[in-house]
């Protein structure tokens, strides 16, 4: 049970910052595989469908705001659809522990540049990547 | 030159790669792409990535749950958790500083990357 609460709490914690663009399912994953000792595909697993819901709801208020550009984004799902089975073949496929060793590199680097990027004090509730309910 | 068409493709192709491999990270990749090389207006250039992403992660999320044992017992805690912090998230959108949470952000992937490396 007290797992139980723990995850809801990482899972809601990273989910408000995921909601923010402050990309909180890389945290969700380090959590998972460095706290909770879960291993790196099932952790990997778990954040790609929770993306799912999530960013479903977003999406629905930056198509009602006309924020996509559909003809560019169509361009870049056909072929994101191609690469990005391939790779997930890829990591299903070689051993675990290379798998989260390539990720922990790969997370040093965004985390590099998380550290010097410039970005404003605070965002308009109209510029982000959610609650673009409003005009 | 390419055409914005074909730039969007390649950004598309990069996210692809390392939403698949980490499972995490796409819309990282995607968004400085499609800011500073295919030069789409901010605000555009994060809600297209959403839009962009979410087809990725569902041939992803395919992709893992036949190829790996996925336990949907250990998955639930953190689907629900996260679907209600984005909720949250969503609604105070904006009323918090992000600066310091970046900093913050950055420590923290830099401390479990390099424990992930060392593991």
């Amino acid at each position: 049970m007290k797992d139980w609460i723990i995850a809801l709490l990482a899972g809601g914690v990273t989910g408000v910052l995921s909601a923010w663009g402050v990309g909180g399912g890389s945290l969700l994953i380090l959590f998972m595989t460095g706290v909770q000792g879960m291993d790196q595909p099932l952790s990997q697993g778990i954040n790609l469908l929770y993306f799912l819901p999530t960013s479903l709801t977003a999406l629905v208020s930056h198509l009602k705001n006309r924020l996509i550009d559909i003809k560019l984004a169509l361009c870049a799902v056909a072929a994101g659809a191609v690469t990005t089975a391939l790779s997930s073949l890829l990591a299903t496929g070689l051993d675990t522990q290379v798998v989260r060793k390539i990720f922990g590199a790969f997370v040093v680097i965004i985390g590099i540049t998380e550290l010097f990027r410039k970005c404003p004090e605070t965002r308009r509730p109209d510029e982000g990547t959610q609650d673009t309910t409003r005009e | 030159m390419l055409s914005d068409k074909a730039k969007s493709a390649l950004a598309g192709a990069a996210a692809g790669v390392v939403n698949g491999f980490f499972g995490a990270g796409g819309g990282m990749v995607l968004v400085p792409l499609l800011i500073g090389w295919v030069k789409m207006d901010q605000r555009k250039a994060f809600a297209s990535s959403v839009f962009i992403i979410l087809p990725l992660c569902a041939v992803s999320a395919a992709v893992y749950l036949l190829r790996t044992e996925f336990d949907f017992l250990r998955a639930l805690p953190y689907l629900i958790g996260g679907l209600a912090g984005g909720f949250i998230g969503g609604r105070i959108f904006g009323k918090v500083p992000t600066k310091l949470l970046h900093r913050i952000f950055g420590i923290l992937l830099i401390i479990g990357g390099v424990r992930a490396i060392a593991s």
